[in-house]
C-alpha cells in the first residue's frame, strides 16, 4: 500500500493509461467521430440505450468463463444457436408476446446446457488452448445447427407453417419474422425521458443478472471457480474438482448467452435463421474487450463501458465515415476492422504485460539472490 | 448420500417447475389473427341476414376495423378468450348500438374469420364461424442456404460486416 503512495502520480497516471489503454482509444475516437457524424445526443442517447437493453445480457454471459480463467468464450455462440432452435420453434407454434420469449428461454435451456457441456468437456481436454478452442467448436457446431434446421426441421421436427418453411417443404427459410414478439420485453415499463426510450423491464433483466453474479460470487461454487481460474494445480490440491467447476462455468455461460440471444431477437423483430448467431460471439468479445477487460480479469463496469463505447462507435462510424471521404461505406469498413482489430490488440496487450511481469519478477528474484550472496 | 439425493430432487423440482411454466405459456400465449366480415350471409336456412351500414370493432381499447358493407377487418389475439366491442349503424342514417361479445377461440386454429352479420343475430357456430385459409401462391424456388462454393465467399456478408445481421 505504502509503496504504491510512494510511486509518483506522473508514472501512476501512465501505468492507469497503460491499463486502460484500449477503452482510451475508443474514448478518443468516439470524440473525434461523434461531431463528424452529426448526430443529435437525443438521438445517440436513444441509440445506445437500445443497444445497452439489446447486448448487455449477452455481454454479460461472458463473465463467467473469464471467473474460471477459460479465457473468452466464443463458444457462447452455441448458447445463441440453442435459442434459435427454440426461437424457431415457438414461432412455428405460434406462441406470441411474453409467453413466447419466456417459452423460448425455457426451452433454450435444454439446447444451451447440452452444447455448453459437449464444449466444456472438450476445453477441459485442450487446457491452456481454450480460446481457440471454443472458437473452432464453434465452426463444428454450427455444422450441425445447419443440418438440423435445413434438414430434420420440417423432414422429421414437424413445422406446421408455410411462412417459416422453405417452399420445398423442409428446411426453414432464410429469416423467420418474430413480429408478433418484437420488443415485448422492451416495451413492457417502457418510460421515455427527453424522447428517449428506455426498456425498463428488460434493464430489470440485466440488472438480475449482474445480482446473480454478484452473489454468485460469493458462493462456494463462485470461489471454486475462481480459485481454479487463479491456479489450477492449487485449486486441485485443495480438493476443488477442476474439471466439474469448468464444465460449470461454461454452461452457465451458453444457458445465459441463450437467454441473452432471445432478448436480442425480440428486440430485432426477426431471426436471421443462418447468420444471426455467427457474429454476436465476436462482437460480444470485441465490446468486452473495449471495456478494458483482459482474458483474465472482468468486471459488469467493463461490459456496460464496452457497450457503451462499442455501440458508440457502432453508431457513429458510417457517418464520420462519409463526413470523411463522402463515402459511408469507408465507415461500414472501419468500424469492422476496428472491432477485430480491438480484439487482437487487447490479446497482444495481454500476452505483452504477462511477459513484462513475468521478467519482472525474474529481475527481481535475481536481484534478490544478489543481494543475499552480498550479505 | 442424503446431500445428493436432495441435489436431485431439487433438480427434479426445478425441471418441473419449468415443464409447468412452459406449459402454461403455451396455452396464454397462443397467438390467433381474427378477421371480421361485414357481409350478407346468404340462403342460411333459408334466410338472409344484411351486411351492417357500418361496423367499428375495438380490440382491448384500440379501435382495429372500421368496416363498411363487404368490408374486412382483423385483429391478433394472445389467448382463447377474445374480447371484442362492436358500434354497429344497422343502416344508413340509424342509431348505432354497442355489442360487448366473447368468444372462445379453438387453441389449434391460427386464423378465425367471423361473419358479424351471423354472430349479431344470434346464429349457431357454424353459420358465423370459419377457418382462414391462406391463399397458396407460387413461390419461386428460395435459394437454399449454404449453397454456393464450399467457402461460402459471395453469398451473405461478403466482408463480414455484421453477416446479414442488419443490426448488432
Amino acid at each position: 500500500m505504502n509503496e504504491k503512495k510512494n510511486i509518483p502520480a506522473g508514472k501512476r497516471l501512465l501505468e492507469l493509461a497503460r491499463n486502460n489503454a484500449v477503452p482510451i482509444m475508443f474514448i478518443i475516437i468516439c470524440a473525434v467521430f461523434i461531431p463528424m457524424a452529426g448526430f443529435s445526443p437525443s438521438y445517440l442517447l436513444n441509440e445506445i440505450v437500445t443497444r445497452m437493453g439489446r447486448n448487455l445480457f449477452l455481454v454479460l454471459c461472458l463473465l463467467f468463463p473469464i471467473m474460471a480463467g477459460m479465457g473468452l468464450n466464443f463458444a457462447m455462440t452455441l448458447g445463441a444457436m440453442g435459442a434459435e432452435i427454440a426461437v424457431i420453434l415457438v414461432a412455428d407454434w405460434q406462441i406470441w408476446g411474453i409467453p413466447g420469449v419466456v417459452l423460448a428461454m425455457i426451452l433454450s435451456i435444454p439446447f444451451s446446457a447440452l452444447l455448453g457441456f459437449i464444449c466444456g468437456t472438450l476445453q477441459n481436454m485442450a487446457k491452456g488452448r481454450e480460446m481457440i478452442t471454443s472458437y473452432i467448436i464453434n465452426f463444428f457446431i454450427n455444422g450441425w445447427y445447419q443440418f438440423i434446421v435445413l434438414y430434420i426441421m420440417g423432414a422429421i421436427v414437424p413445422i406446421i407453417h408455410s411462412s417459416i418453411m422453405l417452399p420445398r417443404g423442409y428446411g426453414i427459410r432464410n429469416t423467420v419474422s418474430l413480429l408478433n414478439m418484437r420488443q415485448c420485453l422492451d416495451d413492457l415499463l417502457a418510460i421515455r425521458v427527453a424522447g428517449v426510450k428506455i426498456p425498463v423491464f428488460t434493464f430489470i433483466l440485466v440488472a438480475l443478472l449482474c445480482l446473480f453474479i454478484v452473489w454468485f460470487r460469493r458462493t462456494k461454487l463462485g470461489q471454486d471457480m475462481r480459485a481454479v481460474g487463479q491456479d489450477m494445480e492449487v485449486a486441485k490440491a485443495a480438493g476443488i474438482n477442476v474439471d466439474r467447476t469448468r464444465i460449470i462455468s461454461v454452461v452457465m455461460s451458453t444457458v445465459c448467452a441463450g437467454f441473452g440471444m432471445v432478448i436480442y431477437l425480440q428486440n430485432i423483430g426477426n431471426l436471421p435463421t443462418y447468420t444471426g448467431h455467427s457474429q454476436i460471439g465476436m462482437f460480444c468479445i470485441a465490446a468486452l474487450l473495449v471495456g478494458g477487460a483482459s482474458v483474465d480479469k472482468a468486471g459488469i463496469g467493463n461490459a456496460f463501458l464496452g457497450v457503451i463505447l462499442f455501440h458508440m462507435m457502432f453508431i457513429v462510424a458510417p457517418g464520420a465515415g462519409a463526413f470523411i471521404t463522402g463515402d459511408s461505406m469507408v465507415g461500414e469498413y472501419f468500424r469492422v476492422f476496428l472491432s477485430y482489430g480491438v480484439i487482437t490488440l487487447a490479446l497482444i496487450m495481454y500476452e505483452a504485460k504477462k511477459r513484462m511481469a513475468k521478467s519482472r519478477a525474474g529481475r527481481e528474484l535475481a536481484e534478490a539472490q544478489v543481494k543475499k550472496e552480498d550479505a | 448420500m442424503k446431500a445428493k439425493t436432495r441435489r436431485i430432487l431439487f433438480s427434479l423440482l426445478l425441471v418441473l417447475v419449468l415443464a409447468a411454466v412452459a406449459a402454461v405459456m403455451m396455452v396464454i400465449g397462443r397467438g390467433h389473427t381474427v378477421y371480421f366480415d361485414n357481409k350478407t350471409l346468404e340462403d342460411y336456412q333459408g334466410q338472409e341476414y344484411k351486411a351492417f351500414e357500418k361496423v367499428i370493432v375495438t380490440v382491448k381499447d384500440e379501435q382495429v376495423a372500421k368496416l363498411a358493407k363487404r368490408d374486412r377487418g382483423m385483429s391478433i389475439w394472445i389467448g382463447q378468450n377474445f374480447k371484442m366491442i362492436l358500434e354497429v349503424t344497422r343502416e344508413k342514417g340509424g342509431e348505432s348500438e354497442i355489442h360487448e361479445i366473447d368468444l372462445k377461440l379453438p387453441y389449434s386454429v391460427d386464423g378465425i374469420v367471423i361473419n358479424l352479420p351471423a354472430l349479431l343475430a344470434g346464429l349457431p357456430e357454424e353459420a358465423w364461424y370459419s377457418e382462414f385459409v391462406p391463399a397458396v401462391t407460387e413461390e419461386p424456388e428460395e435459394e437454399v442456404p449454404g449453397a454456393g462454393d464450399e467457402f461460402g465467399l459471395g453469398l451473405e456478408g461478403e466482408l463480414g460486416l455484421e453477416d446479414g445481421l442488419g443490426d448488432i
